[in-house]
């Protein structure tokens, strides 16, 4: 098979911007001639990229989702593509949007118009984690002997990611955003987003809608907000039992641990402003309506009190739109098991099963593991699902063929125990062995249900997973969207 | 021509030069294999006599393959200095030996009359030589050539560095290369041999390759062994590559059953010439080893000692930067056991030489072949002597992509000490100021791959 | 997310039931390793950086984990240390001793593979003359004769080639593997057997004599530093007396630590299902 280009969409749609992408990832097999099939991204193209629009609203908590349906007919039209083209991709609805009344219905909607497979997601870690890349911080890192971190700063949210030597290491998210405030130029305080009180609150500053403030309390909030964010980041304050108020200003959970930091880059809206002249006065600030200019000065101003390289990240306000578009997708193993009939199945939640080599030996021990990951999915998903859910499998580098058989048995056995109504079962392996098992289940279903045997694939509890359709008929596009770093390791790792 | 000749009481006629110079080769399984070999002692060294006595002009008359048949004939053909082999057409090829050895000979006077002899004479001049006049003769050629540096002079033993890995991963390379720079390796080139023969594995590798280059301000050279068409399609895409390597067969044939001809051969010296990174005027690796032409059934049944030195002929043609003899790599069906490739690798080097190249040996092994590491240390030892140019270096000597052992980084570092050899004076200034040599030997820091991280 | 949580404590659970359950399984005594020595292989441990004092003591093991190539290795002098050294020369005895080992007969008779030779008669004729390894010898092509089926659409030959240790080590999970593959795409084999001091193209003469349709051949490689126990499948469609190499498809390097054995079986049943698609194999296989 010769080299496949396939095209990919991403589409960003933040609290105060959105836009698009559209960009062709090059396939190409990366396995000898004498080795089995196996075929990567070696290339990323990118085609169009959209004006920055701003978020159309109805009012002040839903998206006016025809009118953003109408912005990227547009944009698709300015790009050349038909959606019939698009083979992957991702849609982030990101920080407080997603939040908003309509989200769901958005995705929904864009899902349709974007093209058979595109993965309609939302999530501060996957947002961050596809900015870092956007941003490039994977790539630095690999030039570094610390950690690298990307700051993606917009609207009403902070995303940020670590990548330590290439790999993702952690994710975690701050109310901390250009929007959070509306202010205008006179210095009357139009909003103060919910997300942001509770920590105002605790750091002692009290402004609420209607009041009017002075240029120097505004800076004064900008400047606590990015310390508490970048004290946690760079190490100075423990997240349990130091400063509360940082904890006040996280989404979400604390890092088990946060890793130790040589560079940082800021990328989002606020990054691109960055390097613009530091507003003196309400009405330098207010150009917006809200602190913006301001935050992003003050960033600037904090990042050089800590002794950490502050880098330019190569994609600023684009970041996670290019990451969304360029860098989500995976490419499944080329020798796999596939009931094209199935596919594309979006949105699937995963559920793990790890097996040791010890398990792999013993018979009774791999049955009833399989048993049991069975009744742990029985009792979580839905009977009549088809599928349910991915079942992945790990540590299984040394398999002999009677484990096979082993393992084919109580799975078949088990799920159809399990979800007697479901017409589809799949499994994503992390070694390289999809061709075989999924024969073996097969044989064992006479396609009641149906298998999708794939690998090559890392997942993890808690993700969910997209499954394009076939390219040239021997592997399918993946996009594993993580929902979480936190507390991965418990349970994660033995083998 | 005179094909007849009397040892031990009984008369040996042979039938053509072909069969005497098949016959005068020391014993090796590749010419047995194809049934041309001596039958016995007695055969072989009858063989040699009659070669010994015979005159140049008896060689350069009867061509083994006829240069109207077969391109790479053509080009040794052209490149004989007709005035020069005027002067030396009546020798006999024992006195080609004698002459050689000779304490006037120098260099100068090699370099001189290889002008004017032909591959089949050189390989001739081989057969009648001890392993000791091999080294001895080729320890008298100095062979410099430039590519980024130079390397080849006297007192001087380069390594290529030789990161293989067995998916072609990018990281994995670098972790070995590191390792190799450690060790003050890496003077002769960064040379990977890909798994993947494809354009975006090829530039993928001298992307990287490059990009260690540039980091470190490596004075060197890099180089991806893939093959030559798909090198020239990385080129094309902008790959930075500053030589370009292809394998070498000793006929027209053999070269076909490696894809290549000499149009091609001209395409790519154009190619690497006009887009190549190098500095040059050197820019091509070229490798050989016994017995490939009669694995692609294209020897004609002419001797693998002849065909090894008609690639070397052909090689000329390019001025490379760097020639080696995969010495050992294709198997026991064509050198069984370690005698026999310490032999190959003994008159591989010196035919190279004498035919003014700049010749490294890959000093190597394959599991199946009667041998083992204290050969190679052996041969390595009596290479260094014989003034290569360099040899290969492999982590540990064992390269795990290709599954052969090769010479490793601690044994070019042995032969530096032991035989006051030195690294190439532009690489061996990089590697003191990088504080991994001073004086010419290793510091305490050399080893650890982690200074270029 | 509380999905994700309580979906986590479960696996979590099960888990660690089984982990107490390995544990009193693997206690000693009760295991069928008990007694055994420890395998060569383990002696050595797997790869650890040797160097005393790195400038980065993280960035050693980064670099040796990216390569099976043996770095970090440290030195005396400008020699390899002593385990280092021993090390590699183990694995070349390893590497030796399967060329000149023999087939386990156990597993020979497990898949009922009768056994013929070829004309190599010794290990260091064999060597010598790959050409006499790709003839059955007189005996071997009547046992043929008499024992198989003629014209099958697939035709599978074993062969010990340069490592029995590869047939030891793999046999096992490739073949089975490789008849579930066939099986599944309602494909049929013909009379299966084993081959003693077999080379790549003695398929030729065995495809002359019993004309498939489709011939795998399952043979040893030439054993490395890194595997000793390698295998490789080579395809062809219709092989006969004068097939060129290029006519060949390969999977090569198939043991525990590099292409998955089990994989391996199962993607041979497509390769060789193209191959019959297609009446072809080698260079001009559309795979």
């Amino acid at each position: 098979m010769p080299d496949q280009w396939i095209t990919s969409v991403g589409i960003d749609i933040g609290t105060s911007t959105t836009k698009m992408i559209v960009s062709r990832l090059k396939l190409t097999r990366t396995s000898s001639a004498l080795s089995l099939p196996r075929y990567d991204i070696v290339e990323r193209e990118l085609l169009y990229a959209s004006p920055i629009h701003g978020t159309p609203l109805l009012g002040e908590d839903e998206i006016d989702a025809e009118r953003i349906g109408e912005l990227l007919s547009q944009d698709y039209e300015k790009a050349g593509i038909s959606p019939r083209d698009l083979k992957t991709g991702a849609v982030i609805i990101t920080g407080e949007t997603a939040n908003k009344k309509n989200a769901s219905r958005i995705v929904h909607l864009l899902a349709e118009r974007s093209g058979d497979f595109v993965v309609a997601t939302a999530g501060a870690d996957l947002e961050g984690l596809l900015a870092g890349k956007g941003a490039g911080a994977d790539r630095r890192s690999m030039h570094t002997r610390g950690a690298v971190a990307n700051l993606d700063v917009g609207g009403g949210t902070a995303n940020v990611a670590f990548f330590a030597r290439g790999k993702p290491a952690g994710t975690v998210t701050f109310h901390v955003g250009g929007r959070l405030i509306q202010v205008d130029p006179a210095g009357t305080i139009e909003a103060v987003s919910p997300s942001l009180r509770p920590w105002l609150e605790a750091s002692g500053f009290a402004i609420s809608p209607g009041q009017t403030v002075g240029f120097p309390l505004l800076r004064e909030i900008c400047a606590a907000m990015c310390r508490d964010m970048l004290d946690y980041l760079a190490r100075c304050a423990l997240p349990a039992g130091g400063k509360e108020t940082i904890r006040k200003l996280m989404l979400g959970d604390p890092l088990p641990s946060v890793p130790v930091l040589e560079e940082w880059t800021v990328s989002g809206g606020i990054g691109g402003l960055m390097a613009a002249k530091a507003p003196d006065s309400l009405a330098e600030t207010a150009v917006h309506g809200d602190i913006g200019p301001l935050l992003a000065h003050a960033l600037r101003q904090c990042c050089e009190r800590y002794p950490i390289r502050l880098a330019q990240p190569d994609q600023t306000v684009r970041a996670t739109v290019i990451g969304a578009g360029m860098q989500s997708t995976e490419i499944s193993g080329a020798t796999v098991h596939l009931d094209a009939s199935l596919l594309p199945i979006r949105n699937l939640p995963v559920l793990k099963l790890d097996i040791s080599p010890h398990m792999l030996a013993r018979e009774a021990l791999l049955k009833e593991a399989a048993a049991g990951v069975m009744r742990t999915a029985a009792s979580l998903f839905e009977q009549d699902a088809s599928p349910p859910f991915a079942l992945a499998l790990s540590g299984m580098k040394h398999c002999s063929y009677e484990s096979l058989q082993w393992l084919s048995d109580a799975l078949a056995e088990r799920f159809r125990e399990a979800f007697p109504a479901s017409r589809a079962m799949v499994v994503v392996c992390e070694n390289d062995l999809a061709k075989a098992l999924g024969q073996s289940l097969d044989r064992r279903c006479g396609g009641r249900p149906g298998i999708v045997c794939i690998d090559q694939i890392r997942v993890e509890y808690g993700d969910y997973i997209d499954l394009g359709e076939p390219i040239s008929g021997v592997m399918i596009p993946v996009v594993v969207k993580t929902l979480a770093f936190h507390n991965r390791t418990v349970g994660g790792t033995h083998a | 021509m005179k094909l007849t000749t009397a040892l031990l009481g009984k008369t040996f006629q042979f039938k053509s030069l072909k069969e005497v110079m098949a016959k005068a080769n020391e014993e090796k399984s590749g010419d047995q294999l194809a049934g041309i070999a001596a039958e016995d002692a007695k055969e072989r060294m009858a063989a040699k006599l009659v070669l010994a006595d015979l005159k140049l002009a008896d060689i350069r008359d009867n061509p083994l393959l006829p240069p109207e048949t077969d391109e790479v004939s053509r080009v040794i053909e052209e490149t004989v200095n007709e005035k020069i082999y005027g002067e030396i057409r009546r020798w006999t090829v024992a006195e080609l030996r004698e002459y050689l050895l000779q304490q006037t000979t120098g260099n100068d006077e090699i370099c001189r009359i290889s002008r004017g002899l032909t591959s089949e004479m050189v390989a001739a001049v081989a057969k009648l030589m001890s392993n000791l006049d091999l080294v001895q003769a080729a320890s008298k050629m100095e062979v410099t050539s430039h590519c980024n540096i130079t390397i080849g002079q006297r007192g001087v033993l380069a390594g290529r560095a030789q990161p293989n890995h067995p998916t072609d991963s990018i990281q994995g390379m670098k972790a070995s290369l590191f390792e190799a720079l450690s060790y003050g390796i890496g003077d002769a080139v960064l040379g990977i041999n890909p798994v993947i023969d494809s354009a975006e594995s090829v530039k993928q590798l001298l992307n990287a390759t490059k990009e260690v280059m540039d980091q470190w301000r490596i004075p060197t050279q890099n180089c991806v062994l893939a093959h030559i068409k798909t090198q020239m399609k990385a080129i094309r895409q902008g790959a930075p590559a500053d030589m370009v390597f292809q394998s070498l067969a000793g006929t027209a044939d053999g070269n076909k059953g490696f894809g290549i001809d000499i149009a091609l051969l001209d395409e790519a010296d154009e190619l690497i010439r006009r887009e190549g990174t190098g500095t040059g005027p050197n820019l091509w690796y070229f490798e050989t080893g016994q017995g490939s032409e009669l694995s692609a059934e294209a020897h004609h049944g002419i001797d693998q000692v002849t065909l090894e030195s008609r690639c070397y002929g052909l090689a000329r043609k390019y001025k490379p930067f760097i020639v080696n003899t995969v010495v050992g790599f294709i198997g026991p069906e064509y050198l069984y056991d370690s005698k026999q490739v310490i032999r190959a690798g003994l008159e591989d080097h010196f035919m190279g030489k004498l035919q003014q190249l700049p010749m490294g040996v890959d000093v190597c092994y394959t599991n199946h072949m009667k041998a083992d590491q204290n050969d190679m240390d052996n041969l390595a030892v009596l290479l260094a002597a014989a003034g290569v140019n360099y040899i290969i270096g492999v982590p540990m000597a064992d390269d795990c992509m290709l599954n052969y052992q090769s010479t490793s980084y601690h044994d070019i570092a042995t032969l530096r000490e032991t035989m006051r050899l030195r690294p190439a004076p532009d690489f061996e200034r990089w590697l003191e100021e990088m504080g991994i040599m001073a004086n010419g030997r290793l510091t305490p820091a050399a080893g650890d791959p982690t200074l270029f991280m | 997310m509380e999905r994700t949580i309580s979906l986590e404590r479960l696996v979590d659970g099960v888990l660690t039931e089984l982990e107490k359950r390995i544990a009193a399984a693997a206690s000693p005594g009760g295991d069928e390793a008990g007694g055994m020595p420890l395998a060569p292989v383990d002696l050595f441990g797997p790869a650890a950086s040797r160097v005393p004092d790195p400038k980065w003591e993280e960035g050693v093991n980064e670099l040796i984990a990216a390569t099976p190539a043996r770095i970090g290795v440290w030195r005396a002098g400008t020699r390899p240390l002593t385990r280092e050294m021993l090390k590699f020369r183990c694995d070349h005895a390893a590497a030796v001793d399967s060329i000149y080992g023999q087939v386990s007969p156990a597993i020979l008779e497990q898949y009922g593979l009768f056994t013929v030779e070829t004309r190599y008669e010794n290990t260091e004729n064999y060597l010598k003359r790959p050409d006499m390894g790709r003839i059955v010898t007189d005996e071997g092509v009547e046992k043929i004769r008499s024992a198989c089926r003629m014209n099958a659409q697939v035709q599978i030959v074993v062969s010990d080639g340069l490592s029995a240790s590869a047939v030891d080590a793999n046999l096992r999970d490739v073949y089975p593997a490789l008849l579930d593959s066939l099986k599944a795409y309602g494909l049929s084999a013909g009379t299966p057997f084993f081959v003693r001091g077999g080379r790549v193209a003695v398929m030729d003469h065995i495809g002359d004599i019993l004309q498939p349709e489709v011939f795998v051949l399952l043979i040893g490689e030439r054993p490395g530093l890194v595997s000793s126990k390698s295998m490789s499948a080579y395809m062809c469609y219709r092989p006969r007396k004068g097939t060129v190499e290029s006519d060949r498809t390969v999977i090569s390097n198939i043991h525990q630590g590099g292409t998955p054995p089990l994989e391996a079986g199962a993607h041979i049943g497509t390769v060789v299902k193209k191959m019959l698609e297609q009446r072809t194999s080698g260079v001009n296989l559309d795979l």
